[in-house]
């Protein structure tokens, strides 16, 4: 190589290099200029845009089980169906398959699907709560298009449909306990029962989380907790029993619904509580359809009606315990007494003569029971039926309670003669589950405990129990022991239909007109049963009630019968043998 | 000159090459947490949903119809015996989770020697260094 050349070449590279450093400083230059220019926060918020999105994580809703751990409402795949509207090439295709499949209307699915994009509108949802056999019928459609065995040629391409998997409330056991549970809407909100009760700790908390396009801020995804799940008192074995029972009495009886609830005197647990009519929760969109008008979801806790006789047992405890009678008090009835300037007359308004108070019971005298009131007064007779609970709500963990009406001195509805009906039932509404709540306090030595429905709570991996809560001690232990085997005489004396053999039991049967706007003038009734057993250590107390039942107005002809076969099966849920296994087999 | 300048060059390479590599590393594990993050979630919901499955194959009403088509028959009352067993405490009630505890703090995940800094480390070595006529116990 000469001196010439040499020169030349190195020249070359100098500006070679020259040119480059420039370059270099150039775009170092530039960068700079961007980064200081005004038009650099639009650039970085542009960036942002690109750098992940907002997504709300909804955390999987709690599910409910039975005393036992059987499943009572889980959650299943469906899935939503929607388009990516920058991916799809055959809108009409799209259409067709969603029309076929899904039985979706086309015109709405076909106007959905042929939205032009936009940096605001990427993806469209056609619909949603798919089950997953049908989405796999979609996908079979989406593989055979082109293929020479294509079923569907219209279809040319089903490109920018997307399948995205969530879960649903589901409720394996269809209509069972459907009153006690209640039902999750598609937008996750419960209604009715426990569901709507505890709504937001089975739903649990759902969270915005930035997910990042970055793969070095994945770490940041932050783990959202499911829903707390709960455990029931309630038994699924009893309550499918006792929901056979009732349906069947009810067909049978006539009657226009019906009403049983079985709970544990000792802490207030609810084993079962049925009611009709009943809607399979997975149809839950039915509810109009079955059930009709005014009819509350769980008539057990939302409907107040006036009992009758049932409530003449705490009357008479009432009485009992302020020392107005004694179990052998005598009593002449005449077949009618006056009370605050009205005549009070007994169910068939005869005369029953020389009287104690078990016959009054078994007989279930009106006149008897108005004079056992008057006996105790009226300041007594309503502080101790407040303290039973009436007027009020127990505090049952299921949604929708209602107080029902007490009227007392001093409301301006309240009347003497008020207190004559209300010793009899009359004049007083009360639910189900108020009635099962002030039996509690006869079954259980004078404490009334406080109904419930939760009995554990699983949250994050701890399970923390809940304790039976003591609402009253209303009566003394003897009162309530007494007023118990009162009861059970009088079942014995009568021969009830009630009595199972074996099986020491107390009881009241009621039989309450129904009143109307024009005062007690339709010949329907409320035929109704409270019992509670074995006497010496009760285990259960079972209410039974009908609404306007054809076969029969009376409380001890509907009612009674439908509490023996309940207790009948009831005793063998619960293990417990009979208290004379003589008695037992020779009644059978 | 041209040697300094190649060894710089290397070296520039050589620091870039490995940071490339370490990142690519990180990037793909980024990834694949992604992934896993979502098979969590799909895991969860086929659980819930074959739970759910579970309990309808095991519903009340598919095990009386399954009990019957295998001939069983509801048993009438007078033919149950009742056989006291002491000490039998009777069917127990769900327990789905553990009670709550004493609160225990937890151990922590990683060694200090995996997340402490460099200058934790010194500012740890140096005070750990005994300081004489400090902490020294006894009788004068």
């Amino acid at each position: 190589m000469n001196k010439s050349h040499y020169l030349q070449s190195h020249w070359r590279f100098h500006s070679i290099g020259a040119l480059f450093f420039l370059m270099g400083v150039a775009v170092f230059v530039q960068l700079v200029r961007i980064q200081l220019s005004p038009q650099a926060d639009v650039f970085r918020k542009q960036g942002d845009l690109y750098a992940g999105t907002w997504r709300t994580v909804y955390p999987p809703r709690g599910q409910i089980y039975d005393r036992w751990g059987n499943l009572l409402a889980g959650n299943k795949i469906v899935y939503q169906i929607g388009v990516e509207l920058n991916h799809v090439t055959d809108p009409e295709g799209i259409a067709f398959a969603m029309m076929a499949v899904l039985d979706e209307d086309y015109e709405n699915m076909l106007a959905i699907a042929s939205q032009e994009p936009s940096p605001t509108a990427v993806f469209a949802v056609l619909t949603d709560f798919v089950p997953p056999e049908k989405v796999l019928q979609l996908q079979q459609l989406a593989q055979q298009v082109g293929q020479p065995d294509d079923a569907n040629p219209s279809i040319r391409s089903l490109e920018g449909l997307v399948y995205i998997p969530h879960l649903q409330r589901s409720y394996p056991e269809r209509d069972l306990a459907a009153n006690v549970l209640g039902f999750v809407s598609m937008e996750g909100r419960g209604y009715f029962g426990v569901e709507e009760k505890y709504n937001q700790l089975l739903a649990g908390a759902p969270e915005e989380v930035w997910v990042p396009q970055d793969p070095y801020q994945v770490a940041t995804i932050t783990d959202i907790p499911p829903g707390a799940s709960l455990i029931l008192t309630i038994d699924r074995e009893i309550q499918s029993m006792v929901e056979e029972i009732l349906d069947q009495a009810v067909e049978e009886n006539g009657a226009e619904a019906g009403t049983i609830a079985i709970m544990d005197p000792n802490n207030g647990e609810i084993l079962a509580m049925a009611t009709t009519p009943r809607l399979d929760l997975n149809e839950y969109w039915k509810y109009s359809q079955i059930i009709e008008g005014s009819t509350p979801f769980n008539p057990a806790v939302s409907k107040a009606y006036e009992p009758g006789s049932v409530f003449k047992i705490f009357t008479m405890a009432a009485a009992l315990d302020a020392g107005a009678v004694e179990p052998d008090t005598p009593f002449l009835d005449t077949g009618q007494i006056e009370i605050g300037g009205a005549i009070i007359r007994n169910w068939n308004g005869g005369a029953w003569g020389p009287q104690d108070m078990v016959t009054c019971l078994q007989y279930s005298l009106n006149v008897c029971l108005a004079w056992v009131a008057q006996q105790l007064g009226p300041k007594d007779f309503y502080a101790y039926m407040l303290d039973f609970g009436f007027g009020h709500t127990t505090g049952v963990d299921i949604a929708g309670e209602v107080t029902g009406r007490l009227k007392t001195p001093g409301d301006p509805d309240w009347y003497p003669a008020d207190l004559g009906t209300n010793s009899f039932g009359q004049g007083v509404s009360v639910t189900p589950t108020q009635m099962l709540m002030a039996a509690s306090a006869l079954a259980n030595e004078g404490r009334m405990m406080t109904p419930h429905i939760l009995r554990a709570l699983v949250d994050n991996g701890t399970q923390y129990e809940t304790p039976p809560q003591l609402s009253k001690v209303v009566l003394s232990a003897e009162t309530a022991r007494t007023i118990t085997l009162m009861l059970a005489r009088s079942l014995e004396n009568e021969a009830s239909a009630a009595l199972v053999p074996g099986y020491r039991l107390a009881g009241k049967t009621g039989t309450a007109e129904i009143p109307t706007p024009y005062g007690y003038t339709s010949s329907a009734t409320n035929a109704s049963f409270v019992g509670w057993g074995p006497v010496d250590d009760p285990q259960f107390i079972v209410y039974v009630w009908f609404e306007k039942p054809t076969s029969s107005p009376w409380g001890s002809e509907v009612a009674a019968p439908v509490f023996r076969d309940v207790v009948e099966r009831l005793v063998m849920y619960l293990n417990i043998p009979p208290d004379n296994p003589q008695s037992a087999s020779l009644g059978r | 000159m041209i040697g300094l300048f190649s060894l710089a060059l290397v070296m520039v390479g050589l620091v870039a090459g490995i940071y490339l590599n370490v990142t690519a590393r990180a990037a793909t594990a980024g990834r694949k947490i992604q992934e896993m993050q979502t098979q969590i979630l799909q895991l969860q919901r086929t659980n819930a949903d074959l739970e759910t499955q579970l309990a309808l194959l095991t519903s009340v009403r598919s095990m009386e119809q399954r009990a019957v088509a295998l001939g069983y028959r509801p048993v009438d009352p007078g033919q149950v015996l009742y056989l006291p067993v002491p000490g039998y405490a009777g069917r127990q009630e769900a327990v789905l989770a553990s009670p709550p505890g004493p609160a225990v703090a937890s151990a922590p995940d990683l060694p200090p020697e995996f997340t402490e800094t460099l200058v934790d480390w010194l500012q740890d070595l140096i005070l750990s260094q005994p300081v004489p006529g400090v902490g020294r116990g006894g009788a004068p």
